[in-house]
């Protein structure tokens, strides 16, 4: 796998910009088949990747938990009174819960994600790195790409969905709480117009897209810490440069993404 | 006639970009031979570990271990070789999310799968012993001193018993005491496992317990092989001013 190195400097010209910007590009594209060629060789570390699930789960249980609960308080005291003025406060359930399934819960929680997921595996693998614990692993004949990185992007890829339905979850709970703050609604009333409203449709490729989004965390985090150099500098910069390239591709995916979802379920545009 | 020659190195060739590191550089090292490398910082002794076990690819030249031409093999021939060498790394490169117990089943874990849970618990608590640190099995890599890291460095590298042994810097960064012991302690396994040893080294006294033969890395060329004596007594002005100063060292 030969990866283009990153120039980096205190002087650094616009022609070498430039050329970070297509050596990132090319790096992430060969880092990128190198995990497609890596992941269907056997054996797979089926105990790693279920430690690195449990472990990022874990890590970021807490945050998103209050993300999702506050995403759900704000969206719906914002939309209020607006809907108030329309006279159509009963539709506040619905309106919130899907913008909260198809958009704001899988970016946001992405979002929260790659800050929190993707720079730890900038900075665990960029310290592996400069600390030669790399070399020594693939000098005792093990496969480092295939221990560190195969298994870290497969965590990230499978728990990114599970964390975004309970953040969607979080959120509609947060949505009902500003709800009965200022009117007088039941908890059946608000499910039912919960479940009514969000279709198949919205599900899916809400739900969907975080699975390219943990793949992106998982893939430019790893990306970042095993091509680190520079020692304690270098480990920073992966661990920083991670948040900010993935949290990018989480945009400019996600673009891309709901096209292709209103291409496919034309239904929900 | 059967090759004695553990490591055959010809004409070696390593640039980084225009900066030439080796330059036809030719060494070979018998079974059983400790050879012992030394050389000014910059000048390529770590590099050629890392081509000895292939972690960088030469720009030309050939490296055989075993009669075996590494850039001729494919991944897993090479990693198949691997497993009869041994690396220790400068700052020992210890598995910092891991303890003791597991730095060292790692590699046995990966190279006998069918071994036993038992067997590999007798082969870690037997390595450590050798290595005088069977009360450090379950702490962290944080939890020890330099030397400590570097006992411990040593016994994961020799925990599938190498033929060969690579030592970048084994005594960089430790007391005058303590790297004294770990040079000991390398020709003491050496002798106990029968293994052939490449150290890279600045430490003159670290030489003296461990060399059999000496070379002396200058301008990306061998600047001399020998005898570490010869090499110590040589009237060349540059390695005598290179050796008086460690012997004020020392």
């Amino acid at each position: 796998m030969k990866i283009p190195k990153i120039r980096y400097g205190r002087r650094l010209s616009y022609t070498d910009y430039l050329y970070n910007f297509f050596a990132t590009i090319t790096g992430l594209t060969v880092f990128n088949f190198e995990f497609v060629k890596q992941v269907f060789r056997t054996p797979l570390e089926i105990g790693q990747i279920k430690k690195h699930m449990d472990e990022l789960g874990v890590k970021t249980f807490g945050i998103v938990s209050i993300t999702g609960l506050i995403i759900g308080l704000v969206l719906t005291m914002q939309s209020q009174p607006i809907m108030q003025r329309f006279g159509a406060t009963d539709f506040l359930p619905a309106m919130v819960s899907i913008s909260v399934v198809r958009e704001l819960g899988p970016v946001i929680t992405a979002l929260i994600f790659a800050g929190r997921v993707s720079s730890g595996i900038g900075a665990e693998l960029g310290s592996m790195r400069v600390t030669e614990q790399i070399d020594a692993m693939e000098v005792s004949a093990i496969n480092p790409f295939k221990y560190l990185v195969v298994t870290r992007v497969i965590a990230t890829t499978m728990i990114l969905p599970i964390l975004t339905v309970y953040v969607i979850m979080i959120a509609l709970i947060g949505c009902y709480f500003a709800i009965i703050l200022v009117e007088s609604m039941s908890a059946k009333y608000f499910i039912d117009a919960v479940v009514s409203a969000v279709q198949f449709g919205d599900f899916i490729p809400g739900v969907g897209k975080t699975f390219v989004f943990g793949y992106i965390v998982g893939l430019v985090g790893c990306y970042k810490g095993f091509t680190a150099e520079g020692g304690t500098e270098g480990v920073g910069r992966a661990s920083t440069t991670a948040v900010v390239l993935a949290s990018l591709l989480i945009l400019i995916f996600d673009m891309v993404l709901v096209k292709i979802s209103l291409w496919l379920w034309p239904t929900i545009s | 006639m059967a090759n004695n020659k553990l490591v055959e190195i010809k004409n070696l060739t390593k640039r980084f970009e225009k900066l030439s590191v080796l330059e036809n550089i030719s060494i070979d090292v018998p079974k059983g031979e400790n050879l012992v490398v030394f050389g000014r910082s910059g000048q390529g002794k770590s590099v050629l570990l890392k081509c000895i076990i292939g972690l960088m690819a030469t720009d030309a030249g050939k490296i055989l271990i075993k009669g075996s031409d590494l850039a001729m093999l494919s991944i897993k021939e090479l990693n198949c070789l691997r497993k009869d060498i041994g690396f220790l790394f400068q700052g020992a490169a210890l598995y910092d999310s891991m303890t003791v117990r597991e730095n060292l089943e790692f590699p046995i874990k990966k190279h006998f799968p069918e071994m036993e849970q038992k067997a590999i618990d007798e082969k870690v608590i037997n390595t450590l012993e050798l290595v005088s640190l069977e009360e450090a099995i379950d702490k962290m890599p944080s939890e020890l001193s330099g030397g400590m890291k570097k006992r411990i460095g040593l016994a994961r590298s020799i925990i599938t018993d190498p033929e060969l042994m690579l030592y970048d810097e084994p005594t960089t960064g430790l007391d005058p005491i303590t790297s004294k012991e770990i040079s000991e302690l390398i020709i003491n396994l050496q002798k106990k496992l029968n293994m052939t040893s490449v150290v890279v080294t600045h430490d003159l006294i670290c030489a003296k317990i461990i060399a059999d033969r000496a070379i002396f890395l200058h301008d990306a060329k061998i600047a001399y092989q020998g005898s570490l004596t010869e090499l110590t007594n040589s009237t060349d002005l540059f390695l005598r001013n290179f050796f008086s100063n460690e012997l004020v060292k020392e």
